[in-house]
């Protein structure tokens, strides 16, 4: 018989013990049918199946059982494993949900090494295009694909380069976004890092599309060693021919550098980031005229986020046509998403346009934590909204997400439970833009500042109902009159929790409690003198001195000297200190 | 380094891209090196040599894993390819003499199986 291997993991993370206990069971019945020699029984931390009990992957044949009782070992290792049959009742169909398209050689080739690029098939596309494509041809290629800025906004990409193609200026440039500033977002980083080649192969097209002979990488100063892996891509693709002049031996010329950002989320915005690399400061300017007329020195410029460009090789080898049978009607190609908040397995994926939000959730990143219920996704960052549970079977795409008031941003996925207070959440984002905003436009410098001292009056304590009225009118003021988008997305997040949440923010106005248990001023802990144990554990370690009492009489908060820490909460064994 | 031409370029067949039978690669992305692959990478590069384990160790970039990192994967001849997640430097030094040497899998780290 050939070698076996038989994978094991309990999905359900609750029961500890129990993948022990059926590890034995497998032992047993493989020592005594004596095939320990050829069989290899290994206990995996993740088999790609969640909430499916007990679970086998046997290699070579692939096969995967779930929901395995202990009466079913025998049957598996006398049916499949001797006899090569499959037991069809306990067959789990299981396909992966992730399409890697963007990050196929992130995490496969050697990102420091040319070499190990091109062996992975890069520069292929740009040899296609240098060879046997005309600019319009580019061009054409792409309105075929389909493809639309990963940047956020979601703007077609051969309209962009089509318009700055069509300039007659003897000087254009190409600008790789890098400056990623939303908190929680690294996708960027991840192709920046793992996969450098591949943006600037995407660049070196866009200059032969657009007639550009020179590109700037924008990279955040806080991103060292993506700037690192860059450079030295850079390097080695000057020195081997593929920038400067004559590349691969046609008459086109094309030089890239990197220019670091400073780290303000605000130089991002395409008009402050042409500004800085300007040298000026990094504030935005109204548009039109747009980048692809007049941009950087006033020259026709396209400016792109760095999955935009790591599509564009792909796209090219591939065709239009095979790129586009990927995605929803207006969606296409792939989005990658940095999936984190209460999920199993937070990370970084990657998912065909359509795909639904609960199977992201469910089906990649393992459900949530403690298999407690999902209450909404957050989608892009602080320009984003909250997606309700109601809506997880939505197929992701620009417009189901513009429709349900949230954006698909640049890729930042956050899932939310009940432990999270959406009021907490709408805080968190206006401070962040709050503390972002450059302050060269009024609605966004007193909007945002009005917006967030109603947020705190209200998760402090001191709320009244007329202040939701407030908050939607001076979000939608925002929206209408801010001079770029960090102020007029800027009250999205509050926009869309109290669309959905309203009764969230009730219970915080009407009868200041927090469900959530988030917001300091409206929680309070009390020790439940039924449960307590008297063991003094809340006591000894609350850094507050808050509570007193003795193993005698018991223990009580002083809720004047609590400070609301939560440790006397965590401590008891008994649960016998409650928060509300 | 010399120059690339485009027959360097059209004639590579990137299915057949052979990346050799023995091979350990080991995660280093920001998020990797800050979780401690730098010292995985280390730890796999001294041990190998003072144990005479032949392998290729080399370096990637994000495997997507990113909560459970360190990342190492490993494909050894005989054996199917195989993640490995939350990697130390005395689980890097297993992965050698268990894996590599003896061809055996470990229990408990593999978090991904193709
Ligand atoms: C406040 C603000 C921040 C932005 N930050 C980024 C960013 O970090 N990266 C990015 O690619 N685009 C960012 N954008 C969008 C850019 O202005 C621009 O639309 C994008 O780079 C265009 O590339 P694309 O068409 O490939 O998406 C930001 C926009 C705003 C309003
Ligand atoms: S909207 Fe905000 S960030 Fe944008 S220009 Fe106005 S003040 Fe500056
Ligand atoms: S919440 Fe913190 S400060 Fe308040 S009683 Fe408990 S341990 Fe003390
Ligand atoms: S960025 Fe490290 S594995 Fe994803």
């Amino acid at each position: 018989m050939e070698k076996k291997i038989i994978y094991i993991r309990d999905t359900d993370s609750a029961q500890k013990e129990r993948i022990n206990d059926y590890f034995t069971l497998f032992s047993n019945e493989l020592r005594d049918a004596n095939l320990l020699e050829q069989v290899q029984l290994v206990k995996v931390a993740d088999i790609g199946l969640y909430e499916k009990g007990v679970a086998v992957k046997i290699i070579p044949e692939n096969i995967v059982y779930s929901g395995i009782k202990t009466t079913d070992v025998k049957e598996i290792v006398e049916e499949t494993i001797r006899g090569g049959k499959i037991i069809k009742d306990l067959l789990c169909g299981k396909k992966s949900k992730q399409l890697r398209a963007v990050l196929k050689n992130c995490g496969y080739i050697d990102p420091e090494s040319l070499e190990d690029y091109i062996a992975a098939g890069g520069y292929k596309a740009l040899v296609k295009v240098l060879t046997e494509m005309k600019p319009e041809a580019v061009v054409e290629e792409l309105k075929k694909s389909g493809l639309r800025g990963r940047g956020g906004a979601g703007y077609p990409t051969w309209m962009k380069w089509n318009f700055a193609r069509g300039m007659n200026s003897p000087e254009k440039y190409v600008i790789c976004n890098g400056d990623e500033g939303d908190p929680g977002a690294y996708m960027d980083r991840s192709v920046l890092e793992g996969d450098p080649h591949s943006v600037l192969e995407g660049m070196i097209i866009a200059g032969y599309t657009i007639g550009s002979t020179k590109g700037y990488f924008y990279i955040r100063a806080e991103y060292p060693l993506a700037v690192e892996r860059v450079q030295k891509a850079i390097d080695q693709a000057t020195s081997a021919g593929l920038l400067g002049n004559n590349i691969l031996g046609s008459n086109f010329n094309f030089e890239l550098e990197i220019r670091l950002g400073a780290g303000a989320f605000v130089c991002g915005e395409e008009t402050s980031l042409i500004a800085s690399i300007e040298g000026k400061r990094g504030t935005p300017h109204p548009r039109p005229p747009y980048p692809s007329v007049k941009g950087l020195w006033g020259k026709p410029t396209i400016i792109n986020n760095v999955e935009t460009l790591a599509n564009i090789p792909l796209l090219i080898a591939g065709g239009g046509t095979k790129f586009a049978s990927v995605g929803t009607e207006k969606s296409k190609g792939t989005k990658v998403f940095a999936l984190t908040g209460k999920v199993k397995n937070s990370g970084l994926v990657e998912v065909p346009m359509g795909i639904t939000l609960r199977e992201i959730v469910y089906d990649i990143g393992g459900g949530i934590i403690n298999n407690r219920d999902i209450k909404a996704i957050q989608t892009g960052g602080p320009s984003g909204g909250v997606i309700p549970q109601e809506f997880l079977d939505t197929p992701v795409d620009y417009e189901n997400l513009g429709k349900l008031g949230s954006i698909m941003g640049s890729g930042g996925m956050i899932a939310i439970d009940d432990t999270d207070c959406l009021v907490d959440l709408a805080k968190f984002y206006l401070e962040f833009c709050v503390d972002e905003s450059c302050g060269k436009c009024a609605p966004c410098r007193l909007g945002g500042y009005q917006l967030l001292q109603i947020l705190k009056k209200i998760s402090g304590g001191n709320g009244e109902l007329e202040d939701l009225n407030r908050l939607k009118k001076i979000s939608y003021a925002m929206q209408k009159a801010s001079l770029c988008g960090l102020g007029q997305s800027a009250s999205n997040p509050v926009f869309s929790t109290i669309r959905y949440f309203e009764e969230e923010y009730k219970r915080h106005i009407v009868d200041k409690k927090c469900p959530a248990g988030k917001c300091k001023a409206l929680i309070s802990f009390k020790v439940i003198s039924e449960k307590c144990k008297k063991c003094g554990l809340c006591m000894k370690n609350c850094p507050a001195n808050a509570i007193t009492g003795s193993r005698e009489a018991g223990y009580i908060v002083d809720s004047q000297k609590c400070i609301k820490c939560g440790v006397c909460f965590d401590v008891c064994k008994f649960k016998a200190v409650m928060k509300e | 380094m010399k120059k690339i031409t485009k027959e360097d370029i059209e004639k590579v067949d990137p299915s057949k891209k052979d990346l050799g039978k023995n091979w350990i690669k080991v995660g280093m992305s920001t998020c990797g090196v800050a979780a401690g692959a730098d010292e995985v990478y280390a730890a796999l590069i001294d041990e190998a040599k003072k144990r005479n384990i032949e392998i290729d160790i080399r370096k990637c970039g994000c495997q997507g894993a990113c909560s459970v990192e360190p990342l190492v994967e490993v494909n050894v001849e005989g054996l199917p390819k195989v993640l490995y997640g939350r990697v130390t430097k005395d689980v890097a030094v297993t992965i050698l003499e268990r894996h590599v040497r003896n061809k055996k899998l470990l229990h408990d780290y593999i978090f991904e199986i193709n």
